[in-house]
């Protein structure tokens, strides 16, 4: 099974002037902005407004991505044109036909969904009596009617079935009349309705004006122009990207990592499982293939939709190393910038999973794809990797006020590897992921928690002549009875280490209730019961290290001496860098001690 | 009133003399001092009085606008900064909101942690916390850590520290606690409070924009001290007022303690400059557009009213910033923007500039890109021998041979690449006006776009048009509207609380203890600065949201003590301002009043008409016929285009274009089915023709 090229390369001719092209680009970059911040301001839970666990996107008749919003986070607004592509085959075989003022609700993971959670919000657009377009919105949804509250940490669902409510191609407004039965069934069958329910609406709102906008862009340029246009703009895309691919020798890059999985778990077939690509880079073109990885976990939710998830962290990471924005600027993205890549993952890995095959806990699994991608790249371009990142986690917290359930997501952040130049970045979200976190002064303001630690991880950064990014280490109180679920990664292997420099850190977390035992936990917790004064301290990874560590300049070394990130004794161990207590290098111990290596 | 405002721009001091009641105006322009531009300032003074023969102990105020602290900022060069923060959470500076600035991107550079503002080595943690609602305190605060800290940091060479603890924003003692001992052992030090620079809640803005202040405060400490001597030591016994980024001026002493305040008051000047100039005309609702050589910079002015920007729209150099701000939308477009085509082939103008140096090619200092500038050359829209007055020639023939290389390079005429270049650069301008304007629910064809800086008066009117905006004012002056603007900008403080009050079960007696208390500290500050108290207007507003919501928006708080029914008014407003902002409202959902604010402004001198003198007529103001390339109703050609001068326009009298109208600090374009008009006011008042 693999993921065809949506178009073939365009070989004649743009029919359409370049100056109409790029007034078409940035208006329609300005539609799916507009729609992204819309939605980000009126929604009300925090994993969208302040993590921005959200997407906007343009996407046009055919299910070619045109534009997105820039301040969502990848992968949200990535898989939308997958989402129309799934909405729009489904609704062919039950024989539904797209008319103006539907809205569409979509979340199946099997036709193009991340995974249930994310839940879409399509808006076709029609002009001249026909389809043209579709405005749609992502968002993670607090809840969507698990087993447990949250709709992270859901890591023991055995199907589907269990992951909550599937929305395969719902009309909820149909010709622009409000499909109630729906909306009370939604209502009724997850928890903070009201929050979901809101931020839906938001959703809806948002795909409207995106619509609308584009009705009015349609109009101004005419229908001919609008879809030359668009095609000029995808093929300009696409030749951008296959410039990039022909920069690199031509040859076969393959690397492996793999994942925790289940590491409490006494079934080997779910944990320690291997994610393997190889990259095969010809002319101008490249195939991505998963083959080597390990088979689909059945009954636990791991798995990574193929179109969705496994396709967005390989596009994202491509994308991140060979149109690096730092080196190339603002790069448009649709349809376009996808076409000289081909996906090929056999049907029933973890990355290819069957129906009903459970897949609500995909997120850290597809990051860490993502870093296996960058390490068979890092083969062809050493200059433009970082070594290997620290994957990232979710704790969902919850608990019940009278009968009404509060739910709060928080994504603990990693680190990057060390990179040609450059140390790796600190405690950020990585590749595919870039939420935010909250602020300490909102979760306490508004829930029964309490932060009382936010600081980076001292004396555990991956070494190297650039070394890999800390950690961060944040703490998490309970101010009342309540419940948490984990679902994470990086607790197992280190983040690999580059051109000789050192593996990173592992994550690892800790619960601390009064009264029992301290517990180090594993990287994924189902649904359990927390008392108050019960608390969670949580140790962010470390990301890798590049290039010998021997080789670090004196005065970096001393520098995180001074600033507390390693310790004098580890200035010496991984460096040979000789450190008075003042801080100041001993030149010629230093060269003795290096020498001796 | 005599007044003197001084805008220090990059190249050029600009200053302007109003006699508020004799209805005078001046203007004069000198080279900008980088090392020390209060030497420029100073010698502008004397220079400005001497030309016009003006006693200097007759000023009353000098007002200000600098840019020490937004350069130490953006160039990175501040004081050896200091933190004392809350135990447990040393690295809130560092870590941020955990978030990338670009999505993709493995080689970028995190601004706080690549450009640290405070090193980790000088970030010391104090045991101390207090926890909402009301900042109970959990854990008292250490003093001797405090005091310990800080004779560490002043033994680390540290020449400012910023006071950041935890919940502040409820309660200032520990912080104030703090500030003492810090002046106890360390008296010299330049110190400030997260509480007294921004009490509101998001902890990593809060103490970046702490930071900020204490990063940038001993230089800008240093440069007002200076400054407000040497003007006196030079025989002004004028009051010296500096602008702000909230659209008001501040006294020295204010923005000695709070130079963060003036972080963002560049643009800010040129929104109420540009303002004032379109009320000269009888507009009410003005989009000014002040486009220069590297940036356009875009405000909405509704009937006086000017915008303020989010909490958390507000940056520099990448670095969040928590400080009141007119809204300003700032696009990088304009006449050094340059156009190119990248390598799969697309046409891009901007947002990189050919800047000064070596600018376009047009300006003959060796720049070899396009330019927008060298493409109004191209197009017979900027007269080679007439720029800046005669003050400066443009080479024609550089400007087409790069022009005609992007041609080829794009498969167009010279003419086709030239105009395309024009009307890429305005569909982005009228994009970026859009955002502020049909994005938020604003119907741009109520506004007149107020068009200046040295680009704006030869894009306003085709931006205009884009927009559907069928009015277009260019001021008397357009190259230094900002300077204007410092002049009649009001003195203005703003207060803030961070409240967290829900709809239905709002603590009113709370709110009005806020109110009263902001009342109080922003009378204490007029007070200080010797205002007469009843000439102080104070605005209430509030930031709302739903409950739930993580942005806010401002809406207006009736005055008095409030009761339900005035609460009641003001969630009813937010409503509304929901529904306008992002086309959608919640009527059934609980509304959270996140932070109380009170705005005190002591209104400006305002200044007279100026009044157009000379011998005027239409055929003294013709300096020759020519052609210029226009697009009209999609089809390029070329149109008999008349070139005049400004100064001896007819007054009040229509002329159709399209037209060039050359003044010393702009070019005015009138395309086809424009016309234009100098009116009483002294501005060029350009109208779209109806449609026949």
């Amino acid at each position: 099974m693999s993921t065809q090229p949506l178009r073939q390369p365009a070989t004649k001719p743009d029919r359409i002037d370049p100056i109409t092209t790029s007034v078409i680009q940035g208006a329609l970059e300005n539609i799916a902005v507009e729609m992204g911040y819309k939605l980000m301001r009126m929604s009300y839970s925090s994993i969208i407004r302040e993590s921005e666990d959200f997407g906007a996107a343009l996407v046009d008749a055919q299910g070619r991505g045109l534009a997105e919003s820039a301040q969502s986070t990848p992968l949200q607004s990535g898989p939308i044109p997958g989402y129309v592509r799934g909405v729009q085959r489904i609704l062919a075989a039950r024989g539904e036909t797209i008319r103006p003022g539907d809205v569409i609700m979509h979340n199946d993971a099997y036709s193009g969904a991340s995974h249930g959670p994310d839940v879409a919000f399509i808006v076709p657009v029609f002009a001249q009596g026909r389809l043209i377009a579709f405005a749609a919105t992502t968002a993670h949804h607090l809840d969507i009617g698990a087993l447990s509250p949250g709709s992270c940490g859901i890591v023991e669902a055995i199907d589907a079935y269990a992951e909550g409510l599937q929305f395969k191609a719902i009309k909820v407004y149909d010709r622009g009349v409000r499909n109630d039965a729906v909306w009370q069934i939604v209502r009724d069958n997850i928890r903070a309705s009201d929050l979901v329910v809101g931020d839906m609406d938001a959703q809806v709102a948002a795909a409207r004006i995106g619509a609308e906008r584009m009705v009015e862009l349609i109009e101004r340029y005419g229908l001919d122009t609008f879809e030359q246009a668009c095609d000029a703009l995808m093929d300009h895309a696409e030749r951008l990207m296959r410039q990039a691919i022909a920069r690199l020798p031509d040859g076969v890059y393959r690397a492996g990592t793999a994942i925790d999985g289940y590491l409490d778990s006494d079934d080997p077939t779910k944990k320690e499982l291997p994610i393997v690509v190889t990259i095969t880079k010809k002319e101008d073109s490249l195939v991505v293939d998963l083959t080597g990885t390990a088979p689909q976990v059945p009954d636990r939710p791991i798995n990574m939709p193929l179109e969705g998830t496994a396709d967005i962290a390989i596009w994202l990471t491509i994308r991140s190393v060979l149109l690096d924005t730092e080196v190339h600027g603002h790069i448009p993205v649709n349809a376009g910038l996808l076409r000289p890549i081909t996906i090929v993952a056999p049907k029933g890995c973890l990355a290819n999973p069957t129906f009903p095959a459970p897949t609500i806990a995909r997120f850290c699994p597809g990051n860490q794809l993502a870093d296996t991608v960058m390490k068979a790249l890092s083969q062809a371009m050493p200059g433009n990797v970082s070594a290997g990142i620290g994957n990232l986690k979710v704790i969902a917290f919850s608990g019940l006020k009278d009968e009404t359930h509060w739910v709060h997501m928080e994504i603990f952040e990693g680190s990057y590897g060390g990179r040609l130049g450059k140390d790796g970045m600190d405690a950020v979200d990585t590749l595919y992921a870039n939420t935010r976190n909250n602020p300490i002064e909102d979760i306490e303001t508004h829930l029964p928690l309490r932060v009382l630690r936010y600081e980076l991880r001292e004396d555990v950064a991956g070494a190297g002549k650039w070394r890999g990014g800390l950690g961060s280490v944040r703490e998490f109180t309970f101010l009342s009875d309540g419940g948490a679920s984990v679902e994470g990664e990086g607790h197992r292997y280190r983040p690999w280490g580059f051109l000789g420099g050192n593996e990173g850190m592992p994550a690892k977390l800790d619960l601390m209730v009064p009264g029992q035992a301290d517990r180090a936990l594993p990287s994924k917790v189902p649904h359990m019961n927390i008392a108050k004064d019960g608390r969670f301290v949580c140790y962010g990874p470390a990301g890798g290290g590049y290039g010998n560590p021997l080789e670090r300049d004196p005065a970096k070394v001393a520098d995180d001496v001074l600033d507390g990130v390693i310790s004098v004794e580890t200035a010496l161990r991984d460096y040979g860098v000789v450190i008075s207590a003042k801080g100041v290098v001993d030149s010629e111990a230093t060269r003795r001690a290096r020498e001796g290596r | 009133m005599r007044l003197i405002g001084v805008d220090v721009g990059g190249t050029f001091t600009d200053l302007v003399y109003a006699d508020t009641e004799a209805g005078r105006t001046c203007v004069h322009k000198i080279s900008t001092t980088p090392d020390d531009p209060s030497r420029g300032v100073v010698q502008g003074l004397m220079a400005l009085c001497e030309k016009y023969s003006i006693p200097r102990e007759t000023i009353d105020t000098v007002f200000h606008g600098t840019t020490i602290a937004t350069n130490a900022i953006l160039e990175h060069d501040g004081a050896v900064t200091g933190m004392i923060t809350t135990g447990g959470y040393r690295d809130i500076l560092h870590i941020g909101r955990h978030q990338r600035p670009q999505h993709y991107s493995i080689m970028q550079d995190i601004p706080w942690q690549d450009r640290p503002l405070v090193k980790r080595r000088h970030r010391k943690t104090v045991k101390e916390r207090l926890v909402p609602p009301r900042g109970e305190v959990l854990e008292p605060l250490d003093e001797e850590g405090v005091r310990r800290a800080v004779r560490e940091l002043k033994d680390a060479g540290v020449q400012a520290i910023a006071i950041c603890f935890l919940f502040s924003y409820l309660d200032a003692s520990h912080e104030a606690r703090a500030l003492e001992i810090v002046r106890e052992e360390y008296p010299e030090c330049f110190a400030t409070t997260s509480s007294s620079v921004s009490p509101q809640f998001r902890e990593f803005e809060r103490f970046t924009t702490t930071a900020m202040n204490a990063f940038v405060g001993p230089k800008v400490r240093n440069y007002v001290t200076r400054l407000e001597s040497e003007i006196e030591a030079s025989g002004f016994k004028a009051d010296l007022r500096i602008m702000a980024s909230n659209g008001g001026v501040a006294t020295p002493a204010m923005v000695a303690e709070r130079p963060v305040l003036t972080l963002l008051s560049g643009p800010a000047a040129g929104v109420i400059g540009g303002d004032w100039a379109g009320a000269l005309s009888e507009k009410r609702n003005h989009i000014t557009f002040d486009v220069g050589g590297t940036s356009a910079d875009i405000g909405i002015v509704t009937e006086g009213g000017f915008g303020e920007a989010t909490a958390r729209d507000t940056w520099i150099a990448g670095f969040p910033v928590l400080v009141p701000m007119i809204d300003v939308h700032t696009i990088g477009a304009g006449g050094g923007s340059i156009a190119y085509v990248d390598q799969a082939g697309a046409f891009k103008v901007g947002p990189r500039s050919a800047g000064a140096v070596p600018g376009p090619a047009a300006y003959g200092r060796g720049g070899t890109r396009a330019t927008v500038t060298d493409a109004n050359v191209v197009l017979g829209r900027l007269d080679g021998g007439n720029f800046l007055g005669g003050g400066m020639s443009l080479d024609g023939v550089a400007a087409r041979r790069v022009i005609g290389e992007l041609a080829r390079d794009l498969g167009l005429s010279d003419r086709e690449a030239a105009e395309g270049v024009i009307t890429l650069i305005n569909a982005n301008m009228a994009n970026a006006i859009r955002s502020r304007t049909v994005q938020k629910g604003i119907d741009p064809r109520n506004y007149a776009l107020v068009a200046f800086g040295g680009a704006g008066p030869l894009h306003g009117a085709e931006v205009a048009d884009m927009l559907g905006v069928t009015e277009v004012i260019v001021p008397p002056h357009p190259g230094i509207t900002s300077a204007v603007g410092l002049l009649i900008s009001d003195l203005r403080y703003d207060a803030i609380r961070t409240s967290f009050q829900i709809s239905g079960a709002a603590d009113l007696d709370r709110i009005n203890a806020d109110f009263t208390a902001m009342a109080t500290e922003l009378a204490g500050r007029f007070t200080a600065d010797g205002i007469d108290l009843a000439k102080v207007t104070f605005e209430r507003r509030g930031d709302l949201r739903y409950v739930g919501q993580g942005y806010e928006l401002r809406v207006p708080f009736p005055g008095g003590t409030l009761d339900e029914a005035a609460l009641a008014r003001a969630f009813e407003a937010f409503h509304e301002v929901h529904r306008r902002e992002y086309g959608h409202h919640f009527a059934d959902s609980a509304i959270e009043i996140v932070n109380l604010r009170l705005v005190g402004a002591a209104s400006a001198a305002t200044i007279a008409k100026p009044v157009p003198d000379g011998v005027r007529s239409l055929a003294a103001a013709t300096v020759r016929s020519g052609s210029g390339t226009f697009r009209v109703d999609g089809k390029l050609a070329d149109y008999p285009t008349t070139f005049y001068r400004r100064d001896l326009l007819p007054v009040g009298e229509r002329i159709p274009g399209p037209a060039i109208v050359l003044q010393m600090d702009t070019t005015t374009v009138v395309p086809p089915h424009f016309s234009f008009e100098a009116d009483s006011a002294g501005n060029l008042m350009i109208r779209k023709e109806a449609k026949q």
